[in-house]
């Protein structure tokens, strides 16, 4: 009897307290600074600037894989120390972390908001101690944050100018992602809308078969994706209508929507997706999947690391410049290396580097293969060699 | 027996009263009522999409891939049934086809070539694979029920506990990233056009089905007889056989109206027969139903969830029947990932989320009840039917997925309240 | 009746069960002779259940040795009792709701074909041989057992009890809740059993029921035996005195007789 119970709650427990982690990865080295002791208040930003990052959810591979790695070597290459924590989803957590970050020395911090309202408590407290803020890749709505993010709107763009170029009339089909996603919903249609897809459905040379809205994809889910666009392939065939060009909005959907195009045999008309996931990169290679918008998190990461750098030596000029050559000229951003100005949808006006997406279409893979995205071995599999792209020669 | 319905029950029945009426008839046919009122509200869901789209939704290619979307699920769903049988839960079915699935995936892309030896070429690299699959589905199954049936942990916390750490367990296999490019025979798995039986097949196996509805009415006559237990009337067993074989041809012709895209046929009309996930759901359905009605497992099974207390006295190793149950459920997770992963060519980490509210949907909605004991596994079958059609049947019909979920919610409720109210009329 | 120098048919000496801070059954001997019934009566909580329960394999005791006709046995789940022919009616019956008469009366028994399969055929013709001998009503063979009468349920459980050729039975409170035609029933089985050499432990609280069918009566208090005296040589009263204080009659002082008379 008592062993039960004893098991029931060992068994809670263990669930329970399963959920904190640390990435593992804040390096403690020291700072080895051209030129000595660590002073307290950095000079030239160099030794003692001590750059936290509070991550929301590094589960997710790009982090791991891109982002850190990038901003870890930037700070460190300025002499920097990097510190950093994983709130796992939980609004909760990341304040908890930001606290720890702060009582750890963090001179900048670096933070990907899980919730942009949850997280104000934190950032208010990171300002009140001093420490200017970047708002890495997710907006948050404060006037004293820097704001370094891909703007989802550009890349909606690219997904639309890639396709709406190659299949400028027929029949399209739209499919989102969660229906409670701001990006989903607002960002990249409206990125799809400044590449010509709202005119040309007003003036009748795209129809859109599945409604003026598209079909949602419940949490981005690619199976979900799949049963979805299988439906719609059955409606169109059933119509006798033709799909000419699909517009998904990421990977993961632009997955479902291949695998529903495979099991049904109708082959690939041109298809959209963004974040140049593996196994999509390996379905353009294959001509399965058209473009894929190729967020170079690498840049981005170091566009950070500079900014970071920049603020420990100045803590009070947000509208910094980043130093030439650090990031790659196609991904820069469009209004230069300065921060700008840019309004966000709250009315707020925060200083951005706002960073240009990569489209990758079968012509332009190399350029994956160079930023680390994905191995040669890996685009190519199952790439027939007469059709195979130039990067799998 | 009466435990599980059964179209064509072996054991004897007082003859109902010969009435003139149409209940009297029906009762003398000793058909599963639920069932067949299951079987209604399936075809009228299906009428009623096909009215709304003019003809358009009841068409071979569209009810194939209704049936290959409800497959996985439907499968799974077997299991489920005796779980919820026997008072217990679970919740972990989800994330552990996510964990087989990209077990397969990496196996036949990773570890087969390059650690075994095993390239593409390999014969029956395929098999290998799924048996492979299912010894880890077996194993982890077996673990769950072990701490559920001989620790003692409640299965509602073991599985949810199964629920999030499999989960996790599955990025880190892969590193957060999604592996694609399974072996071509695999993908078969997923149905489609190449993943089908093909006509020829598909009539055999008709007639076989027909074949074996009747030998089954014939048997059930000549074992009355011989315990000289009351008959069913002459007419209700042609009648039963005729609409047997009639549904199952029926079936088998629908299925060969399907046919290969004009794309890859070259033109010609070239029937795809039965995809091979509805093989593989088939199959596992006559041997759950066996399993549940002609095994003492499926005996045990139910007896202890009518009444753990009776089966322990009555000599019943319990912990063993729940344990095994579990075993189950991971050999079934196991083949609905084969299926869910054939059909993307691809594992993405979450295949398989949320399956496990699929599929206590499926079952619940097929007459299992949560008090224990009572439970259908043509049922949760017809269950998980009724709930893809209608979330397909949306799709179809332009219903973005919000409004799937509310109506999908709303059928479950009805259901089971319906379920509920008969039940308490009847006792 | 003479003090038997031939083995008993069933002995539990010595036997001890303690569970959850309470010391349910202390010390118990007590025996049964073939075709003998031996009425096992007590209060509430006295032991009379558990220590059946040792018996039927449900509940092991802690101490003591059983022996069937002389020799010792292990009796540690319900299939060693059913292997040494001890079956037993449990007062809630231990009837699985949902499975209909055939299934119960097999339950952990089922006969098999050759390939291992149920033959429900044969076990429901079975049933129907056993209960028509019972209850030559009953006809409801393929109906869960929880739309059957009391009284249906009652002569499942009994013939579940009886089919298996016992040579020991237990029967913890057969009447309880019958009707007097049940009843009836029940007694006339019991005698029928008791004529076929089947020795039978029957817990009641029902006096006249015990000395109707008992040939002893063993009473039991806070887990100990009072005394087991033949049937012949006491009456309802004394029983009773012994149920409620616990002391053989000739140990009951005056007061304690006097409140009894009070109660009573």
């Amino acid at each position: 009897m008592l062993s039960r119970k004893v098991a029931t709650f060992v068994a809670s427990a263990a669930i329970v307290f399963g959920a904190c982690s640390s990435t593992g990865g804040g390096s403690a080295a020291p700072a080895s600074a051209a030129g000595g002791s660590a002073a307290a208040s950095g000079g030239a930003g160099g030794a003692g600037c001590t750059v936290a990052v509070s991550w929301n959810n590094f589960q997710q591979p790009r982090w791991a894989a891109h982002d850190k790695p990038n901003i870890q070597k930037t700070v460190e290459a300025g002499g920097g120390t990097y510190i950093d924590a994983d709130a796992n989803l939980v609004n909760e957590q990341q304040l908890s972390d930001i606290d720890t970050l702060i009582s750890k020395g963090a001179k900048v911090l670096i933070l990907l908001a899980q919730d942009n309202k949850a997280v104000l408590p934190g950032l208010k407290k990171a300002q009140d101690a001093g420490i200017p803020v970047i708002a890495y890749d997710r907006l948050i709505e404060d006037p004293n944050i820097l704001y370094i993010t891909f703007d989802n709107v550009l890349v909606g763009k690219a997904e639309a100018d890639a396709v709406i170029k190659k299949v400028p009339k027929g029949n399209y089909v739209l499919i989102k992602g969660d229906p409670g996603d701001p990006n989903a919903s607002t960002f990249l249609p409206s990125g799809w809308d400044q590449a010509g897809l709202k005119d040309k459905v007003a003036s009748g040379d795209i129809k859109l078969l599945n409604g003026p809205d598209g079909t949602f994809t419940d949490a981005w889910k690619t199976e979900k994706a799949q049963s979805n666009m299988e439906a719609i392939i059955d409606k169109a065939v059933s119509d006798g209508t033709k799909i000419d060009a699909i517009l998904a909005e990421n990977d993961s959907t632009a997955l479902g929507v291949v695998g529903a195009l495979t099991s049904k045999s109708y082959g690939y008309p041109p298809l959209s997706g963004q974040d140049g996931d593996p196994a999509n990169l390996n379905n353009v290679a294959q001509g399965k999947q058209y473009v894929d918008v190729f967020k170079n998190a690498n840049e981005l990461g170091k566009a950070a690391g500079a900014a970071a750098l920049k603020l420990c030596a100045d803590p009070k000029t947000l509208g910094l410049t980043l130093p030439d050559g650090l990031v790659d000229a196609s991904v820069a951003p469009t209004a230069g290396l300065t921060a700008q100005d840019f309004k966000t949808p709250g009315g707020t006006t925060v200083k951005s580097l706002i960073l240009q997406p990569t489209p990758l279409t079968a012509d332009t893979l190399q350029t994956a293969v160079d930023a680390g995205q994905i191995s040669k071995a890996d685009l190519c599999k199952g790439v027939d060699a007469a059709t195979a792209p130039a990067a799998c020669k | 027996m009466t435990n599980v319905a059964d179209a064509a029950p072996v054991s004897g029945q007082t003859q109902p009263p010969a009435r003139r009426s149409i209940g009297g008839l029906i009762a003398q046919t000793e058909i599963d009522l639920r069932l067949f009122g299951m079987l209604l509200a399936l075809g009228l869901i299906l009428l009623t999409f096909n009215i709304l789209s003019g003809g358009k939704f009841f068409q071979p290619t569209n009810m194939v891939t209704l049936a290959v979307q409800a497959s996985g699920i439907a499968i799974i769903a077997t299991g489920m049934v005796l779980v919820i049988v026997s008072r217990n839960i679970d919740l972990s079915v989800g994330s552990l086809v996510g964990l087989i699935a990209m077990t397969y995936a990496l196996l036949m892309t990773d570890v087969m070539p390059r650690i075994l030896g095993m390239g593409p070429d390999f014969p029956f690299r395929w098999l290998i694979a799924l048996g492979l699959g299912i010894l880890l589905g077996a194993g982890v199954g077996a673990l769950q029920g072990y701490i559920i049936a001989y620790v003692g942990v409640p299965s509602f916390i073991v599985t949810l506990g199964g629920l999030l750490s499999i989960r996790g367990a599955i990025w880190y296999m892969s590193n957060g990233a999604a592996v694609s490019g399974l072996d071509p025979i695999f993908q078969l798995i997923g149905g489609g056009a190449k993943g089908s039986v093909g006509g020829t097949l598909t009539w055999v196996l008709g007639v076989v089905g027909c074949i074996a509805i009747i030998a089954l009415l014939l048997n059930g006559r000549r074992q009355r007889r011989h315990f000289g237990f009351p008959l069913r009337p002459m007419w209700a067993e042609v009648l039963l056989g005729v609409i047997g074989c009639i549904a199952v041809l029926g079936l088998a012709a629908f299925a060969n109206a399907n046919l290969w895209p004009k794309g890859i046929s070259g033109g010609l009309d070239i029937p795809t027969g039965v995809p091979y996930p509805i093989v593989l759901l088939i199959g596992v359905t006559l041997v759950m139903t066996w399993l549940a009605t002609r095994r003492r497992f499926g005996r045990y099974v139910y007896a202890y969830g009518g009444n753990p207390d009776a089966a322990d006295l009555a000599g019943i190793n319990t912990r063993r029947t729940v344990l095994k149950i579990y075993v189950v459920m991971g050999i079934l997770c196991a083949l609905a990932a084969a299926i869910a992963v054939a059909r993307l060519n691809t594992a993405t980490l979450d295949v398989g989320q949320s399956y496990e509210l699929y599929v206590i949907a499926a079952a619940v909605v097929g007459g299992t009840s949560f008090a224990g004991g009572i439970g259908s596994i043509a049922g949760a079958v017809l269950g998980a039917f009724v709930m893809q059609s209608l979330a397909y049947g949306l799709s179809f019909m332009g219903v973005n997925s919000p409004g799937q979920n509310v109506v999908a919610g709303i059928v479950l409720i009805l259901a089971v309240g319906f379920d509920a109210y008969n039940r308490r009329r009847g006792s | 009746m003479t003090v038997a120098q031939r083995t008993p048919l069933v002995e539990m000496k010595d036997i001890n069960v303690a569970f959850g801070g309470v010391h349910a059954v202390r010390d118990v001997t007590i025996d049964l002779d073939a075709g003998e019934v031996i009425g096992l009566v007590g209060g509430n909580g006295a032991g009379k259940s558990t220590l059946m329960r040792v018996l039927s394999g449900a509940h092991p005791a802690d101490s003591g040795v059983i022996s069937i006709e002389g020799k010792p046995v292990t009796i540690s789940n319900p299939r060693d009792a059913k292997a040494y022919n001890i079956e037993t009616i449990y007062q809630t019956l231990a009837l699985a709701d949902n499975v209909d008469a055939p299934a119960n009366l097999f339950l952990g028994r089922e006969i098999t074909t050759r390939l291992g399969n149920l033959d429900d055929s044969s076990m429901e013709a079975e049933t129907r041989k056993v209960m028509g001998r019972l209850n030559p009503n009953f006809t409801r063979f393929a109906m869960p057992v929880k739309s059957l009468s009391g009284g249906q349920r009652q002569a499942v459980a009994i013939a579940r009890a009886v089919h298996f050729n016992a040579r020991i039975m237990i029967m913890d409170e057969p009447t309880a809740a019958l009707g007097p035609a049940e009843t009836g029933q029940v007694r006339n089985l019991v005698r029928q059993l008791k004529e076929d050499g089947i020795g039978i432990f029957l817990i009641s609280h029902d006096i006249h029921d015990v000395f109707d069918l008992s040939d002893r009566i063993s009473v039991m208090y806070h887990g100990r035996i009072v005394d087991t005296v033949n049937k012949a040589d006491t009456d309802p009263d004394a029983v009773l005195g012994m149920i409620i204080l616990g002391k053989k009659p000739d140990e009951v002082t005056q007061k304690e007789l006097a409140e009894l008379e009070l109660r009573a």
